[in-house]
């Protein structure tokens, strides 16, 4: 294969452009270079990239060049979360036609292990996912996907918010697992992008009352902006739990049933699992040291379970029917722009990094 | 009422006194009068034949408290128990005198929204035989809610049914974990309770049981009792060792699905986490400190569920089943029997504490 791009049928005038993406070539190193696609299988579309947001995984592969039990061994194109254009489909494609707008579901998985055939598919232990390495991902003019894991915007989502579907499925597939309803009190402790999607996701499940917590004021003011019914601020000061879980529970005012650690720190666990009441459900998204002290036996012993997550599996549709009947709004998230050139790839991923007031960073290209 | 015991209708004869096994203060306990509250109308008497020491009656007797119930004055102690019934309230048209029963040890109020919910082990309000403030029922005689008391078939013994309590805590761990014929089962810990957990589990169709224990005599005791293969670890109960995680997956031969902890130690929780395959369970049944410090992150991330159970709700009908049928074989686990009298019960609650051969120590009276 050429530069990218393909030759037509007639052999006469080859579309010349080059693809170009946003490699991860060493520690804290983007570059815009050519990124050459695969052919296009029958199942596959081709989809010029309109929407690309940033997530703090990929964040954490730029300034470590690893994230968990996945290592970058060598340049790999970044991002993961996207909207786009179809521009060209496969021979088999039925579901999808040129001109379709987008959203793209990152992982590739196997269908034949026992876990997609079992329904669990995010757990395929040959999952192919966007920037995960080896794989590349989709912060690109154009990448080649399965049809099938392109879902069709409806005319009133824009591409932006198609890009908003991955975070979102987080907070989505969070709440599935814990069987957020309407009877479920939620406590979320952490108002990062994160809180903050698995917030929307709680009260379009119909949570009735969702209680934020976080260090910081400014974030927990956009959390109440966002709906939360009230927010707790809190310390890092481990010594503060007891009295921190006294003012949480005062704040919800009945018992809590499901919390979310959208932070991942032992303080934030412990939290959780304090405040939480017997018999319900403690879901730890966010990623933090392996090790955590927290405690665990009185938890058990209230039947308090802990419920993990791994990314998502089947949220793109029920994600884009919340944004089609504005039950979650996903606008207020996104917090800067840039457009797709090499300075603005550096300083985009500087401004999510910095944190603080930048909650989804979002690439137009 | 006078000292126990009732005067009867033509007013000569006094009854016998009742007598219990009292903890009067740390590590002393006394045979005692036990005067017996009167005989509600859904109420029976019940004459106590088989009493079985659990660890928690030996937690109680060594620190007076066990978690967070404290014993502030004398209590009786002991709660697994069976006997033959003397008389009935006169709501009572389940049993008859005569009936031989095992006792469901926990009283709930059926009012609050665990009990309603069907988790009435949650309910805040449980009296529980031999938690404070709650008396137990090492003595000649208790009196005890009818619905409470389960007739025994007629080839399943006395001490068999005083068995019925710890194996309560084996079903209960398996449903909670939903043990099928699927299922493949890591038991951490060789003692009474991952005994009676991985007998819950064979029960229960599990594919292929694996114990793991640091003590060879504990470990020959579960392949005797039907363990498929069996793991012996380090002492170490600082971290995971990787080696023995292999080992114990190695041993297995195909994917953990479920790991019950009966141990509670940092060690094995963490172990249990790191075997169990991705989307399994790890159960929480061994009581540890209350801070732990385990590899949690990564085993949420592999959507690994850790859950607690508290006791147990429910069970008595499917224990007795399982030892009529002789699904369940529970007589060898009771390995020393004692009589009750002052002496022998002191001595009992030694052999109990010491552990080592001592699985379970069983009462006669």
């Amino acid at each position: 294969m050429g530069k990218g791009g393909e030759g037509s049928g007639d052999g006469a005038k080859v579309e010349e452009e080059e693809n170009m993406a946003a490699w991860l070539v060493s520690v804290n190193t983007l570059k815009i270079q050519p990124f050459r696609l695969p052919s296009l299988g029958p199942y596959d579309v081709r989809v010029r990239m309109k929407a690309v947001g940033i997530c703090g995984s990929d964040v954490h592969y730029l300034k470590t060049l690893r994230c968990a039990h996945f290592v970058v061994k060598e340049p790999m194109v970044i991002g993961h979360e996207c909207a786009g254009i179809i521009e060209e489909v496969g021979s088999e494609v039925k579901s999808l036609v040129v001109g379709d707008r987008v959203a793209l579901e990152p992982g590739i998985s196997c269908w034949r292990c026992k876990y997609c055939k079992g329904g669990r598919y995010n757990l395929c232990p040959d999952m192919k996912f966007f920037a995960t390495p080896p794989v590349h991902g989709s912060l690109a003019n154009q990448v080649i996907h399965p049809a099938d894991l392109c879902f069709k915007l409806p005319e009133n989502v824009s591409l932006e918010e198609g890009a908003m579907c991955e975070p979102l499925s987080v907070g989505i597939h969070a709440c599935r697992r814990a069987n957020v309803g309407s009877e479920t009190n939620v406590l979320i402790m952490g108002a990062g992008p994160i809180g903050l999607v698995t917030m929307l996701a709680a009260r379009a499940f119909g949570a009735p009352r969702i209680i934020i917590v976080d260090v910081d004021g400014y974030r927990l003011s956009v959390a109440k902006s966002l709906g939360a019914d009230d927010v707790v601020k809190v310390s890092t000061n481990n010594q503060d739990i007891d009295e921190d879980v006294v003012q949480i529970q005062k704040s919800m005012g009945s018992d809590i049933d499901v919390s979310f650690d959208c932070a991942g720190f032992s303080k934030t666990m412990s939290t959780a699992l304090n405040a939480t009441h017997a018999g319900g459900k403690v879901c730890l998204v966010g990623m933090g040291h392996n090790e955590m002290t927290v405690p665990l036996t009185p938890a058990a012993a209230r039947e308090v379970d802990v419920v993990g997550i791994f990314r998502y599996k089947d949220t793109w549709p029920l994600c884009i029917e919340f944004l089609r009947s504005g039950k979650i709004d996903v606008k207020p998230l996104i917090t800067h722009r840039f457009g797709f050139s090499q300075e603005e790839v550096v300083e985009a991923f500087e401004v999510s990094a910095r944190g603080g007031d930048a909650i989804k960073v979002m690439f137009n290209l």
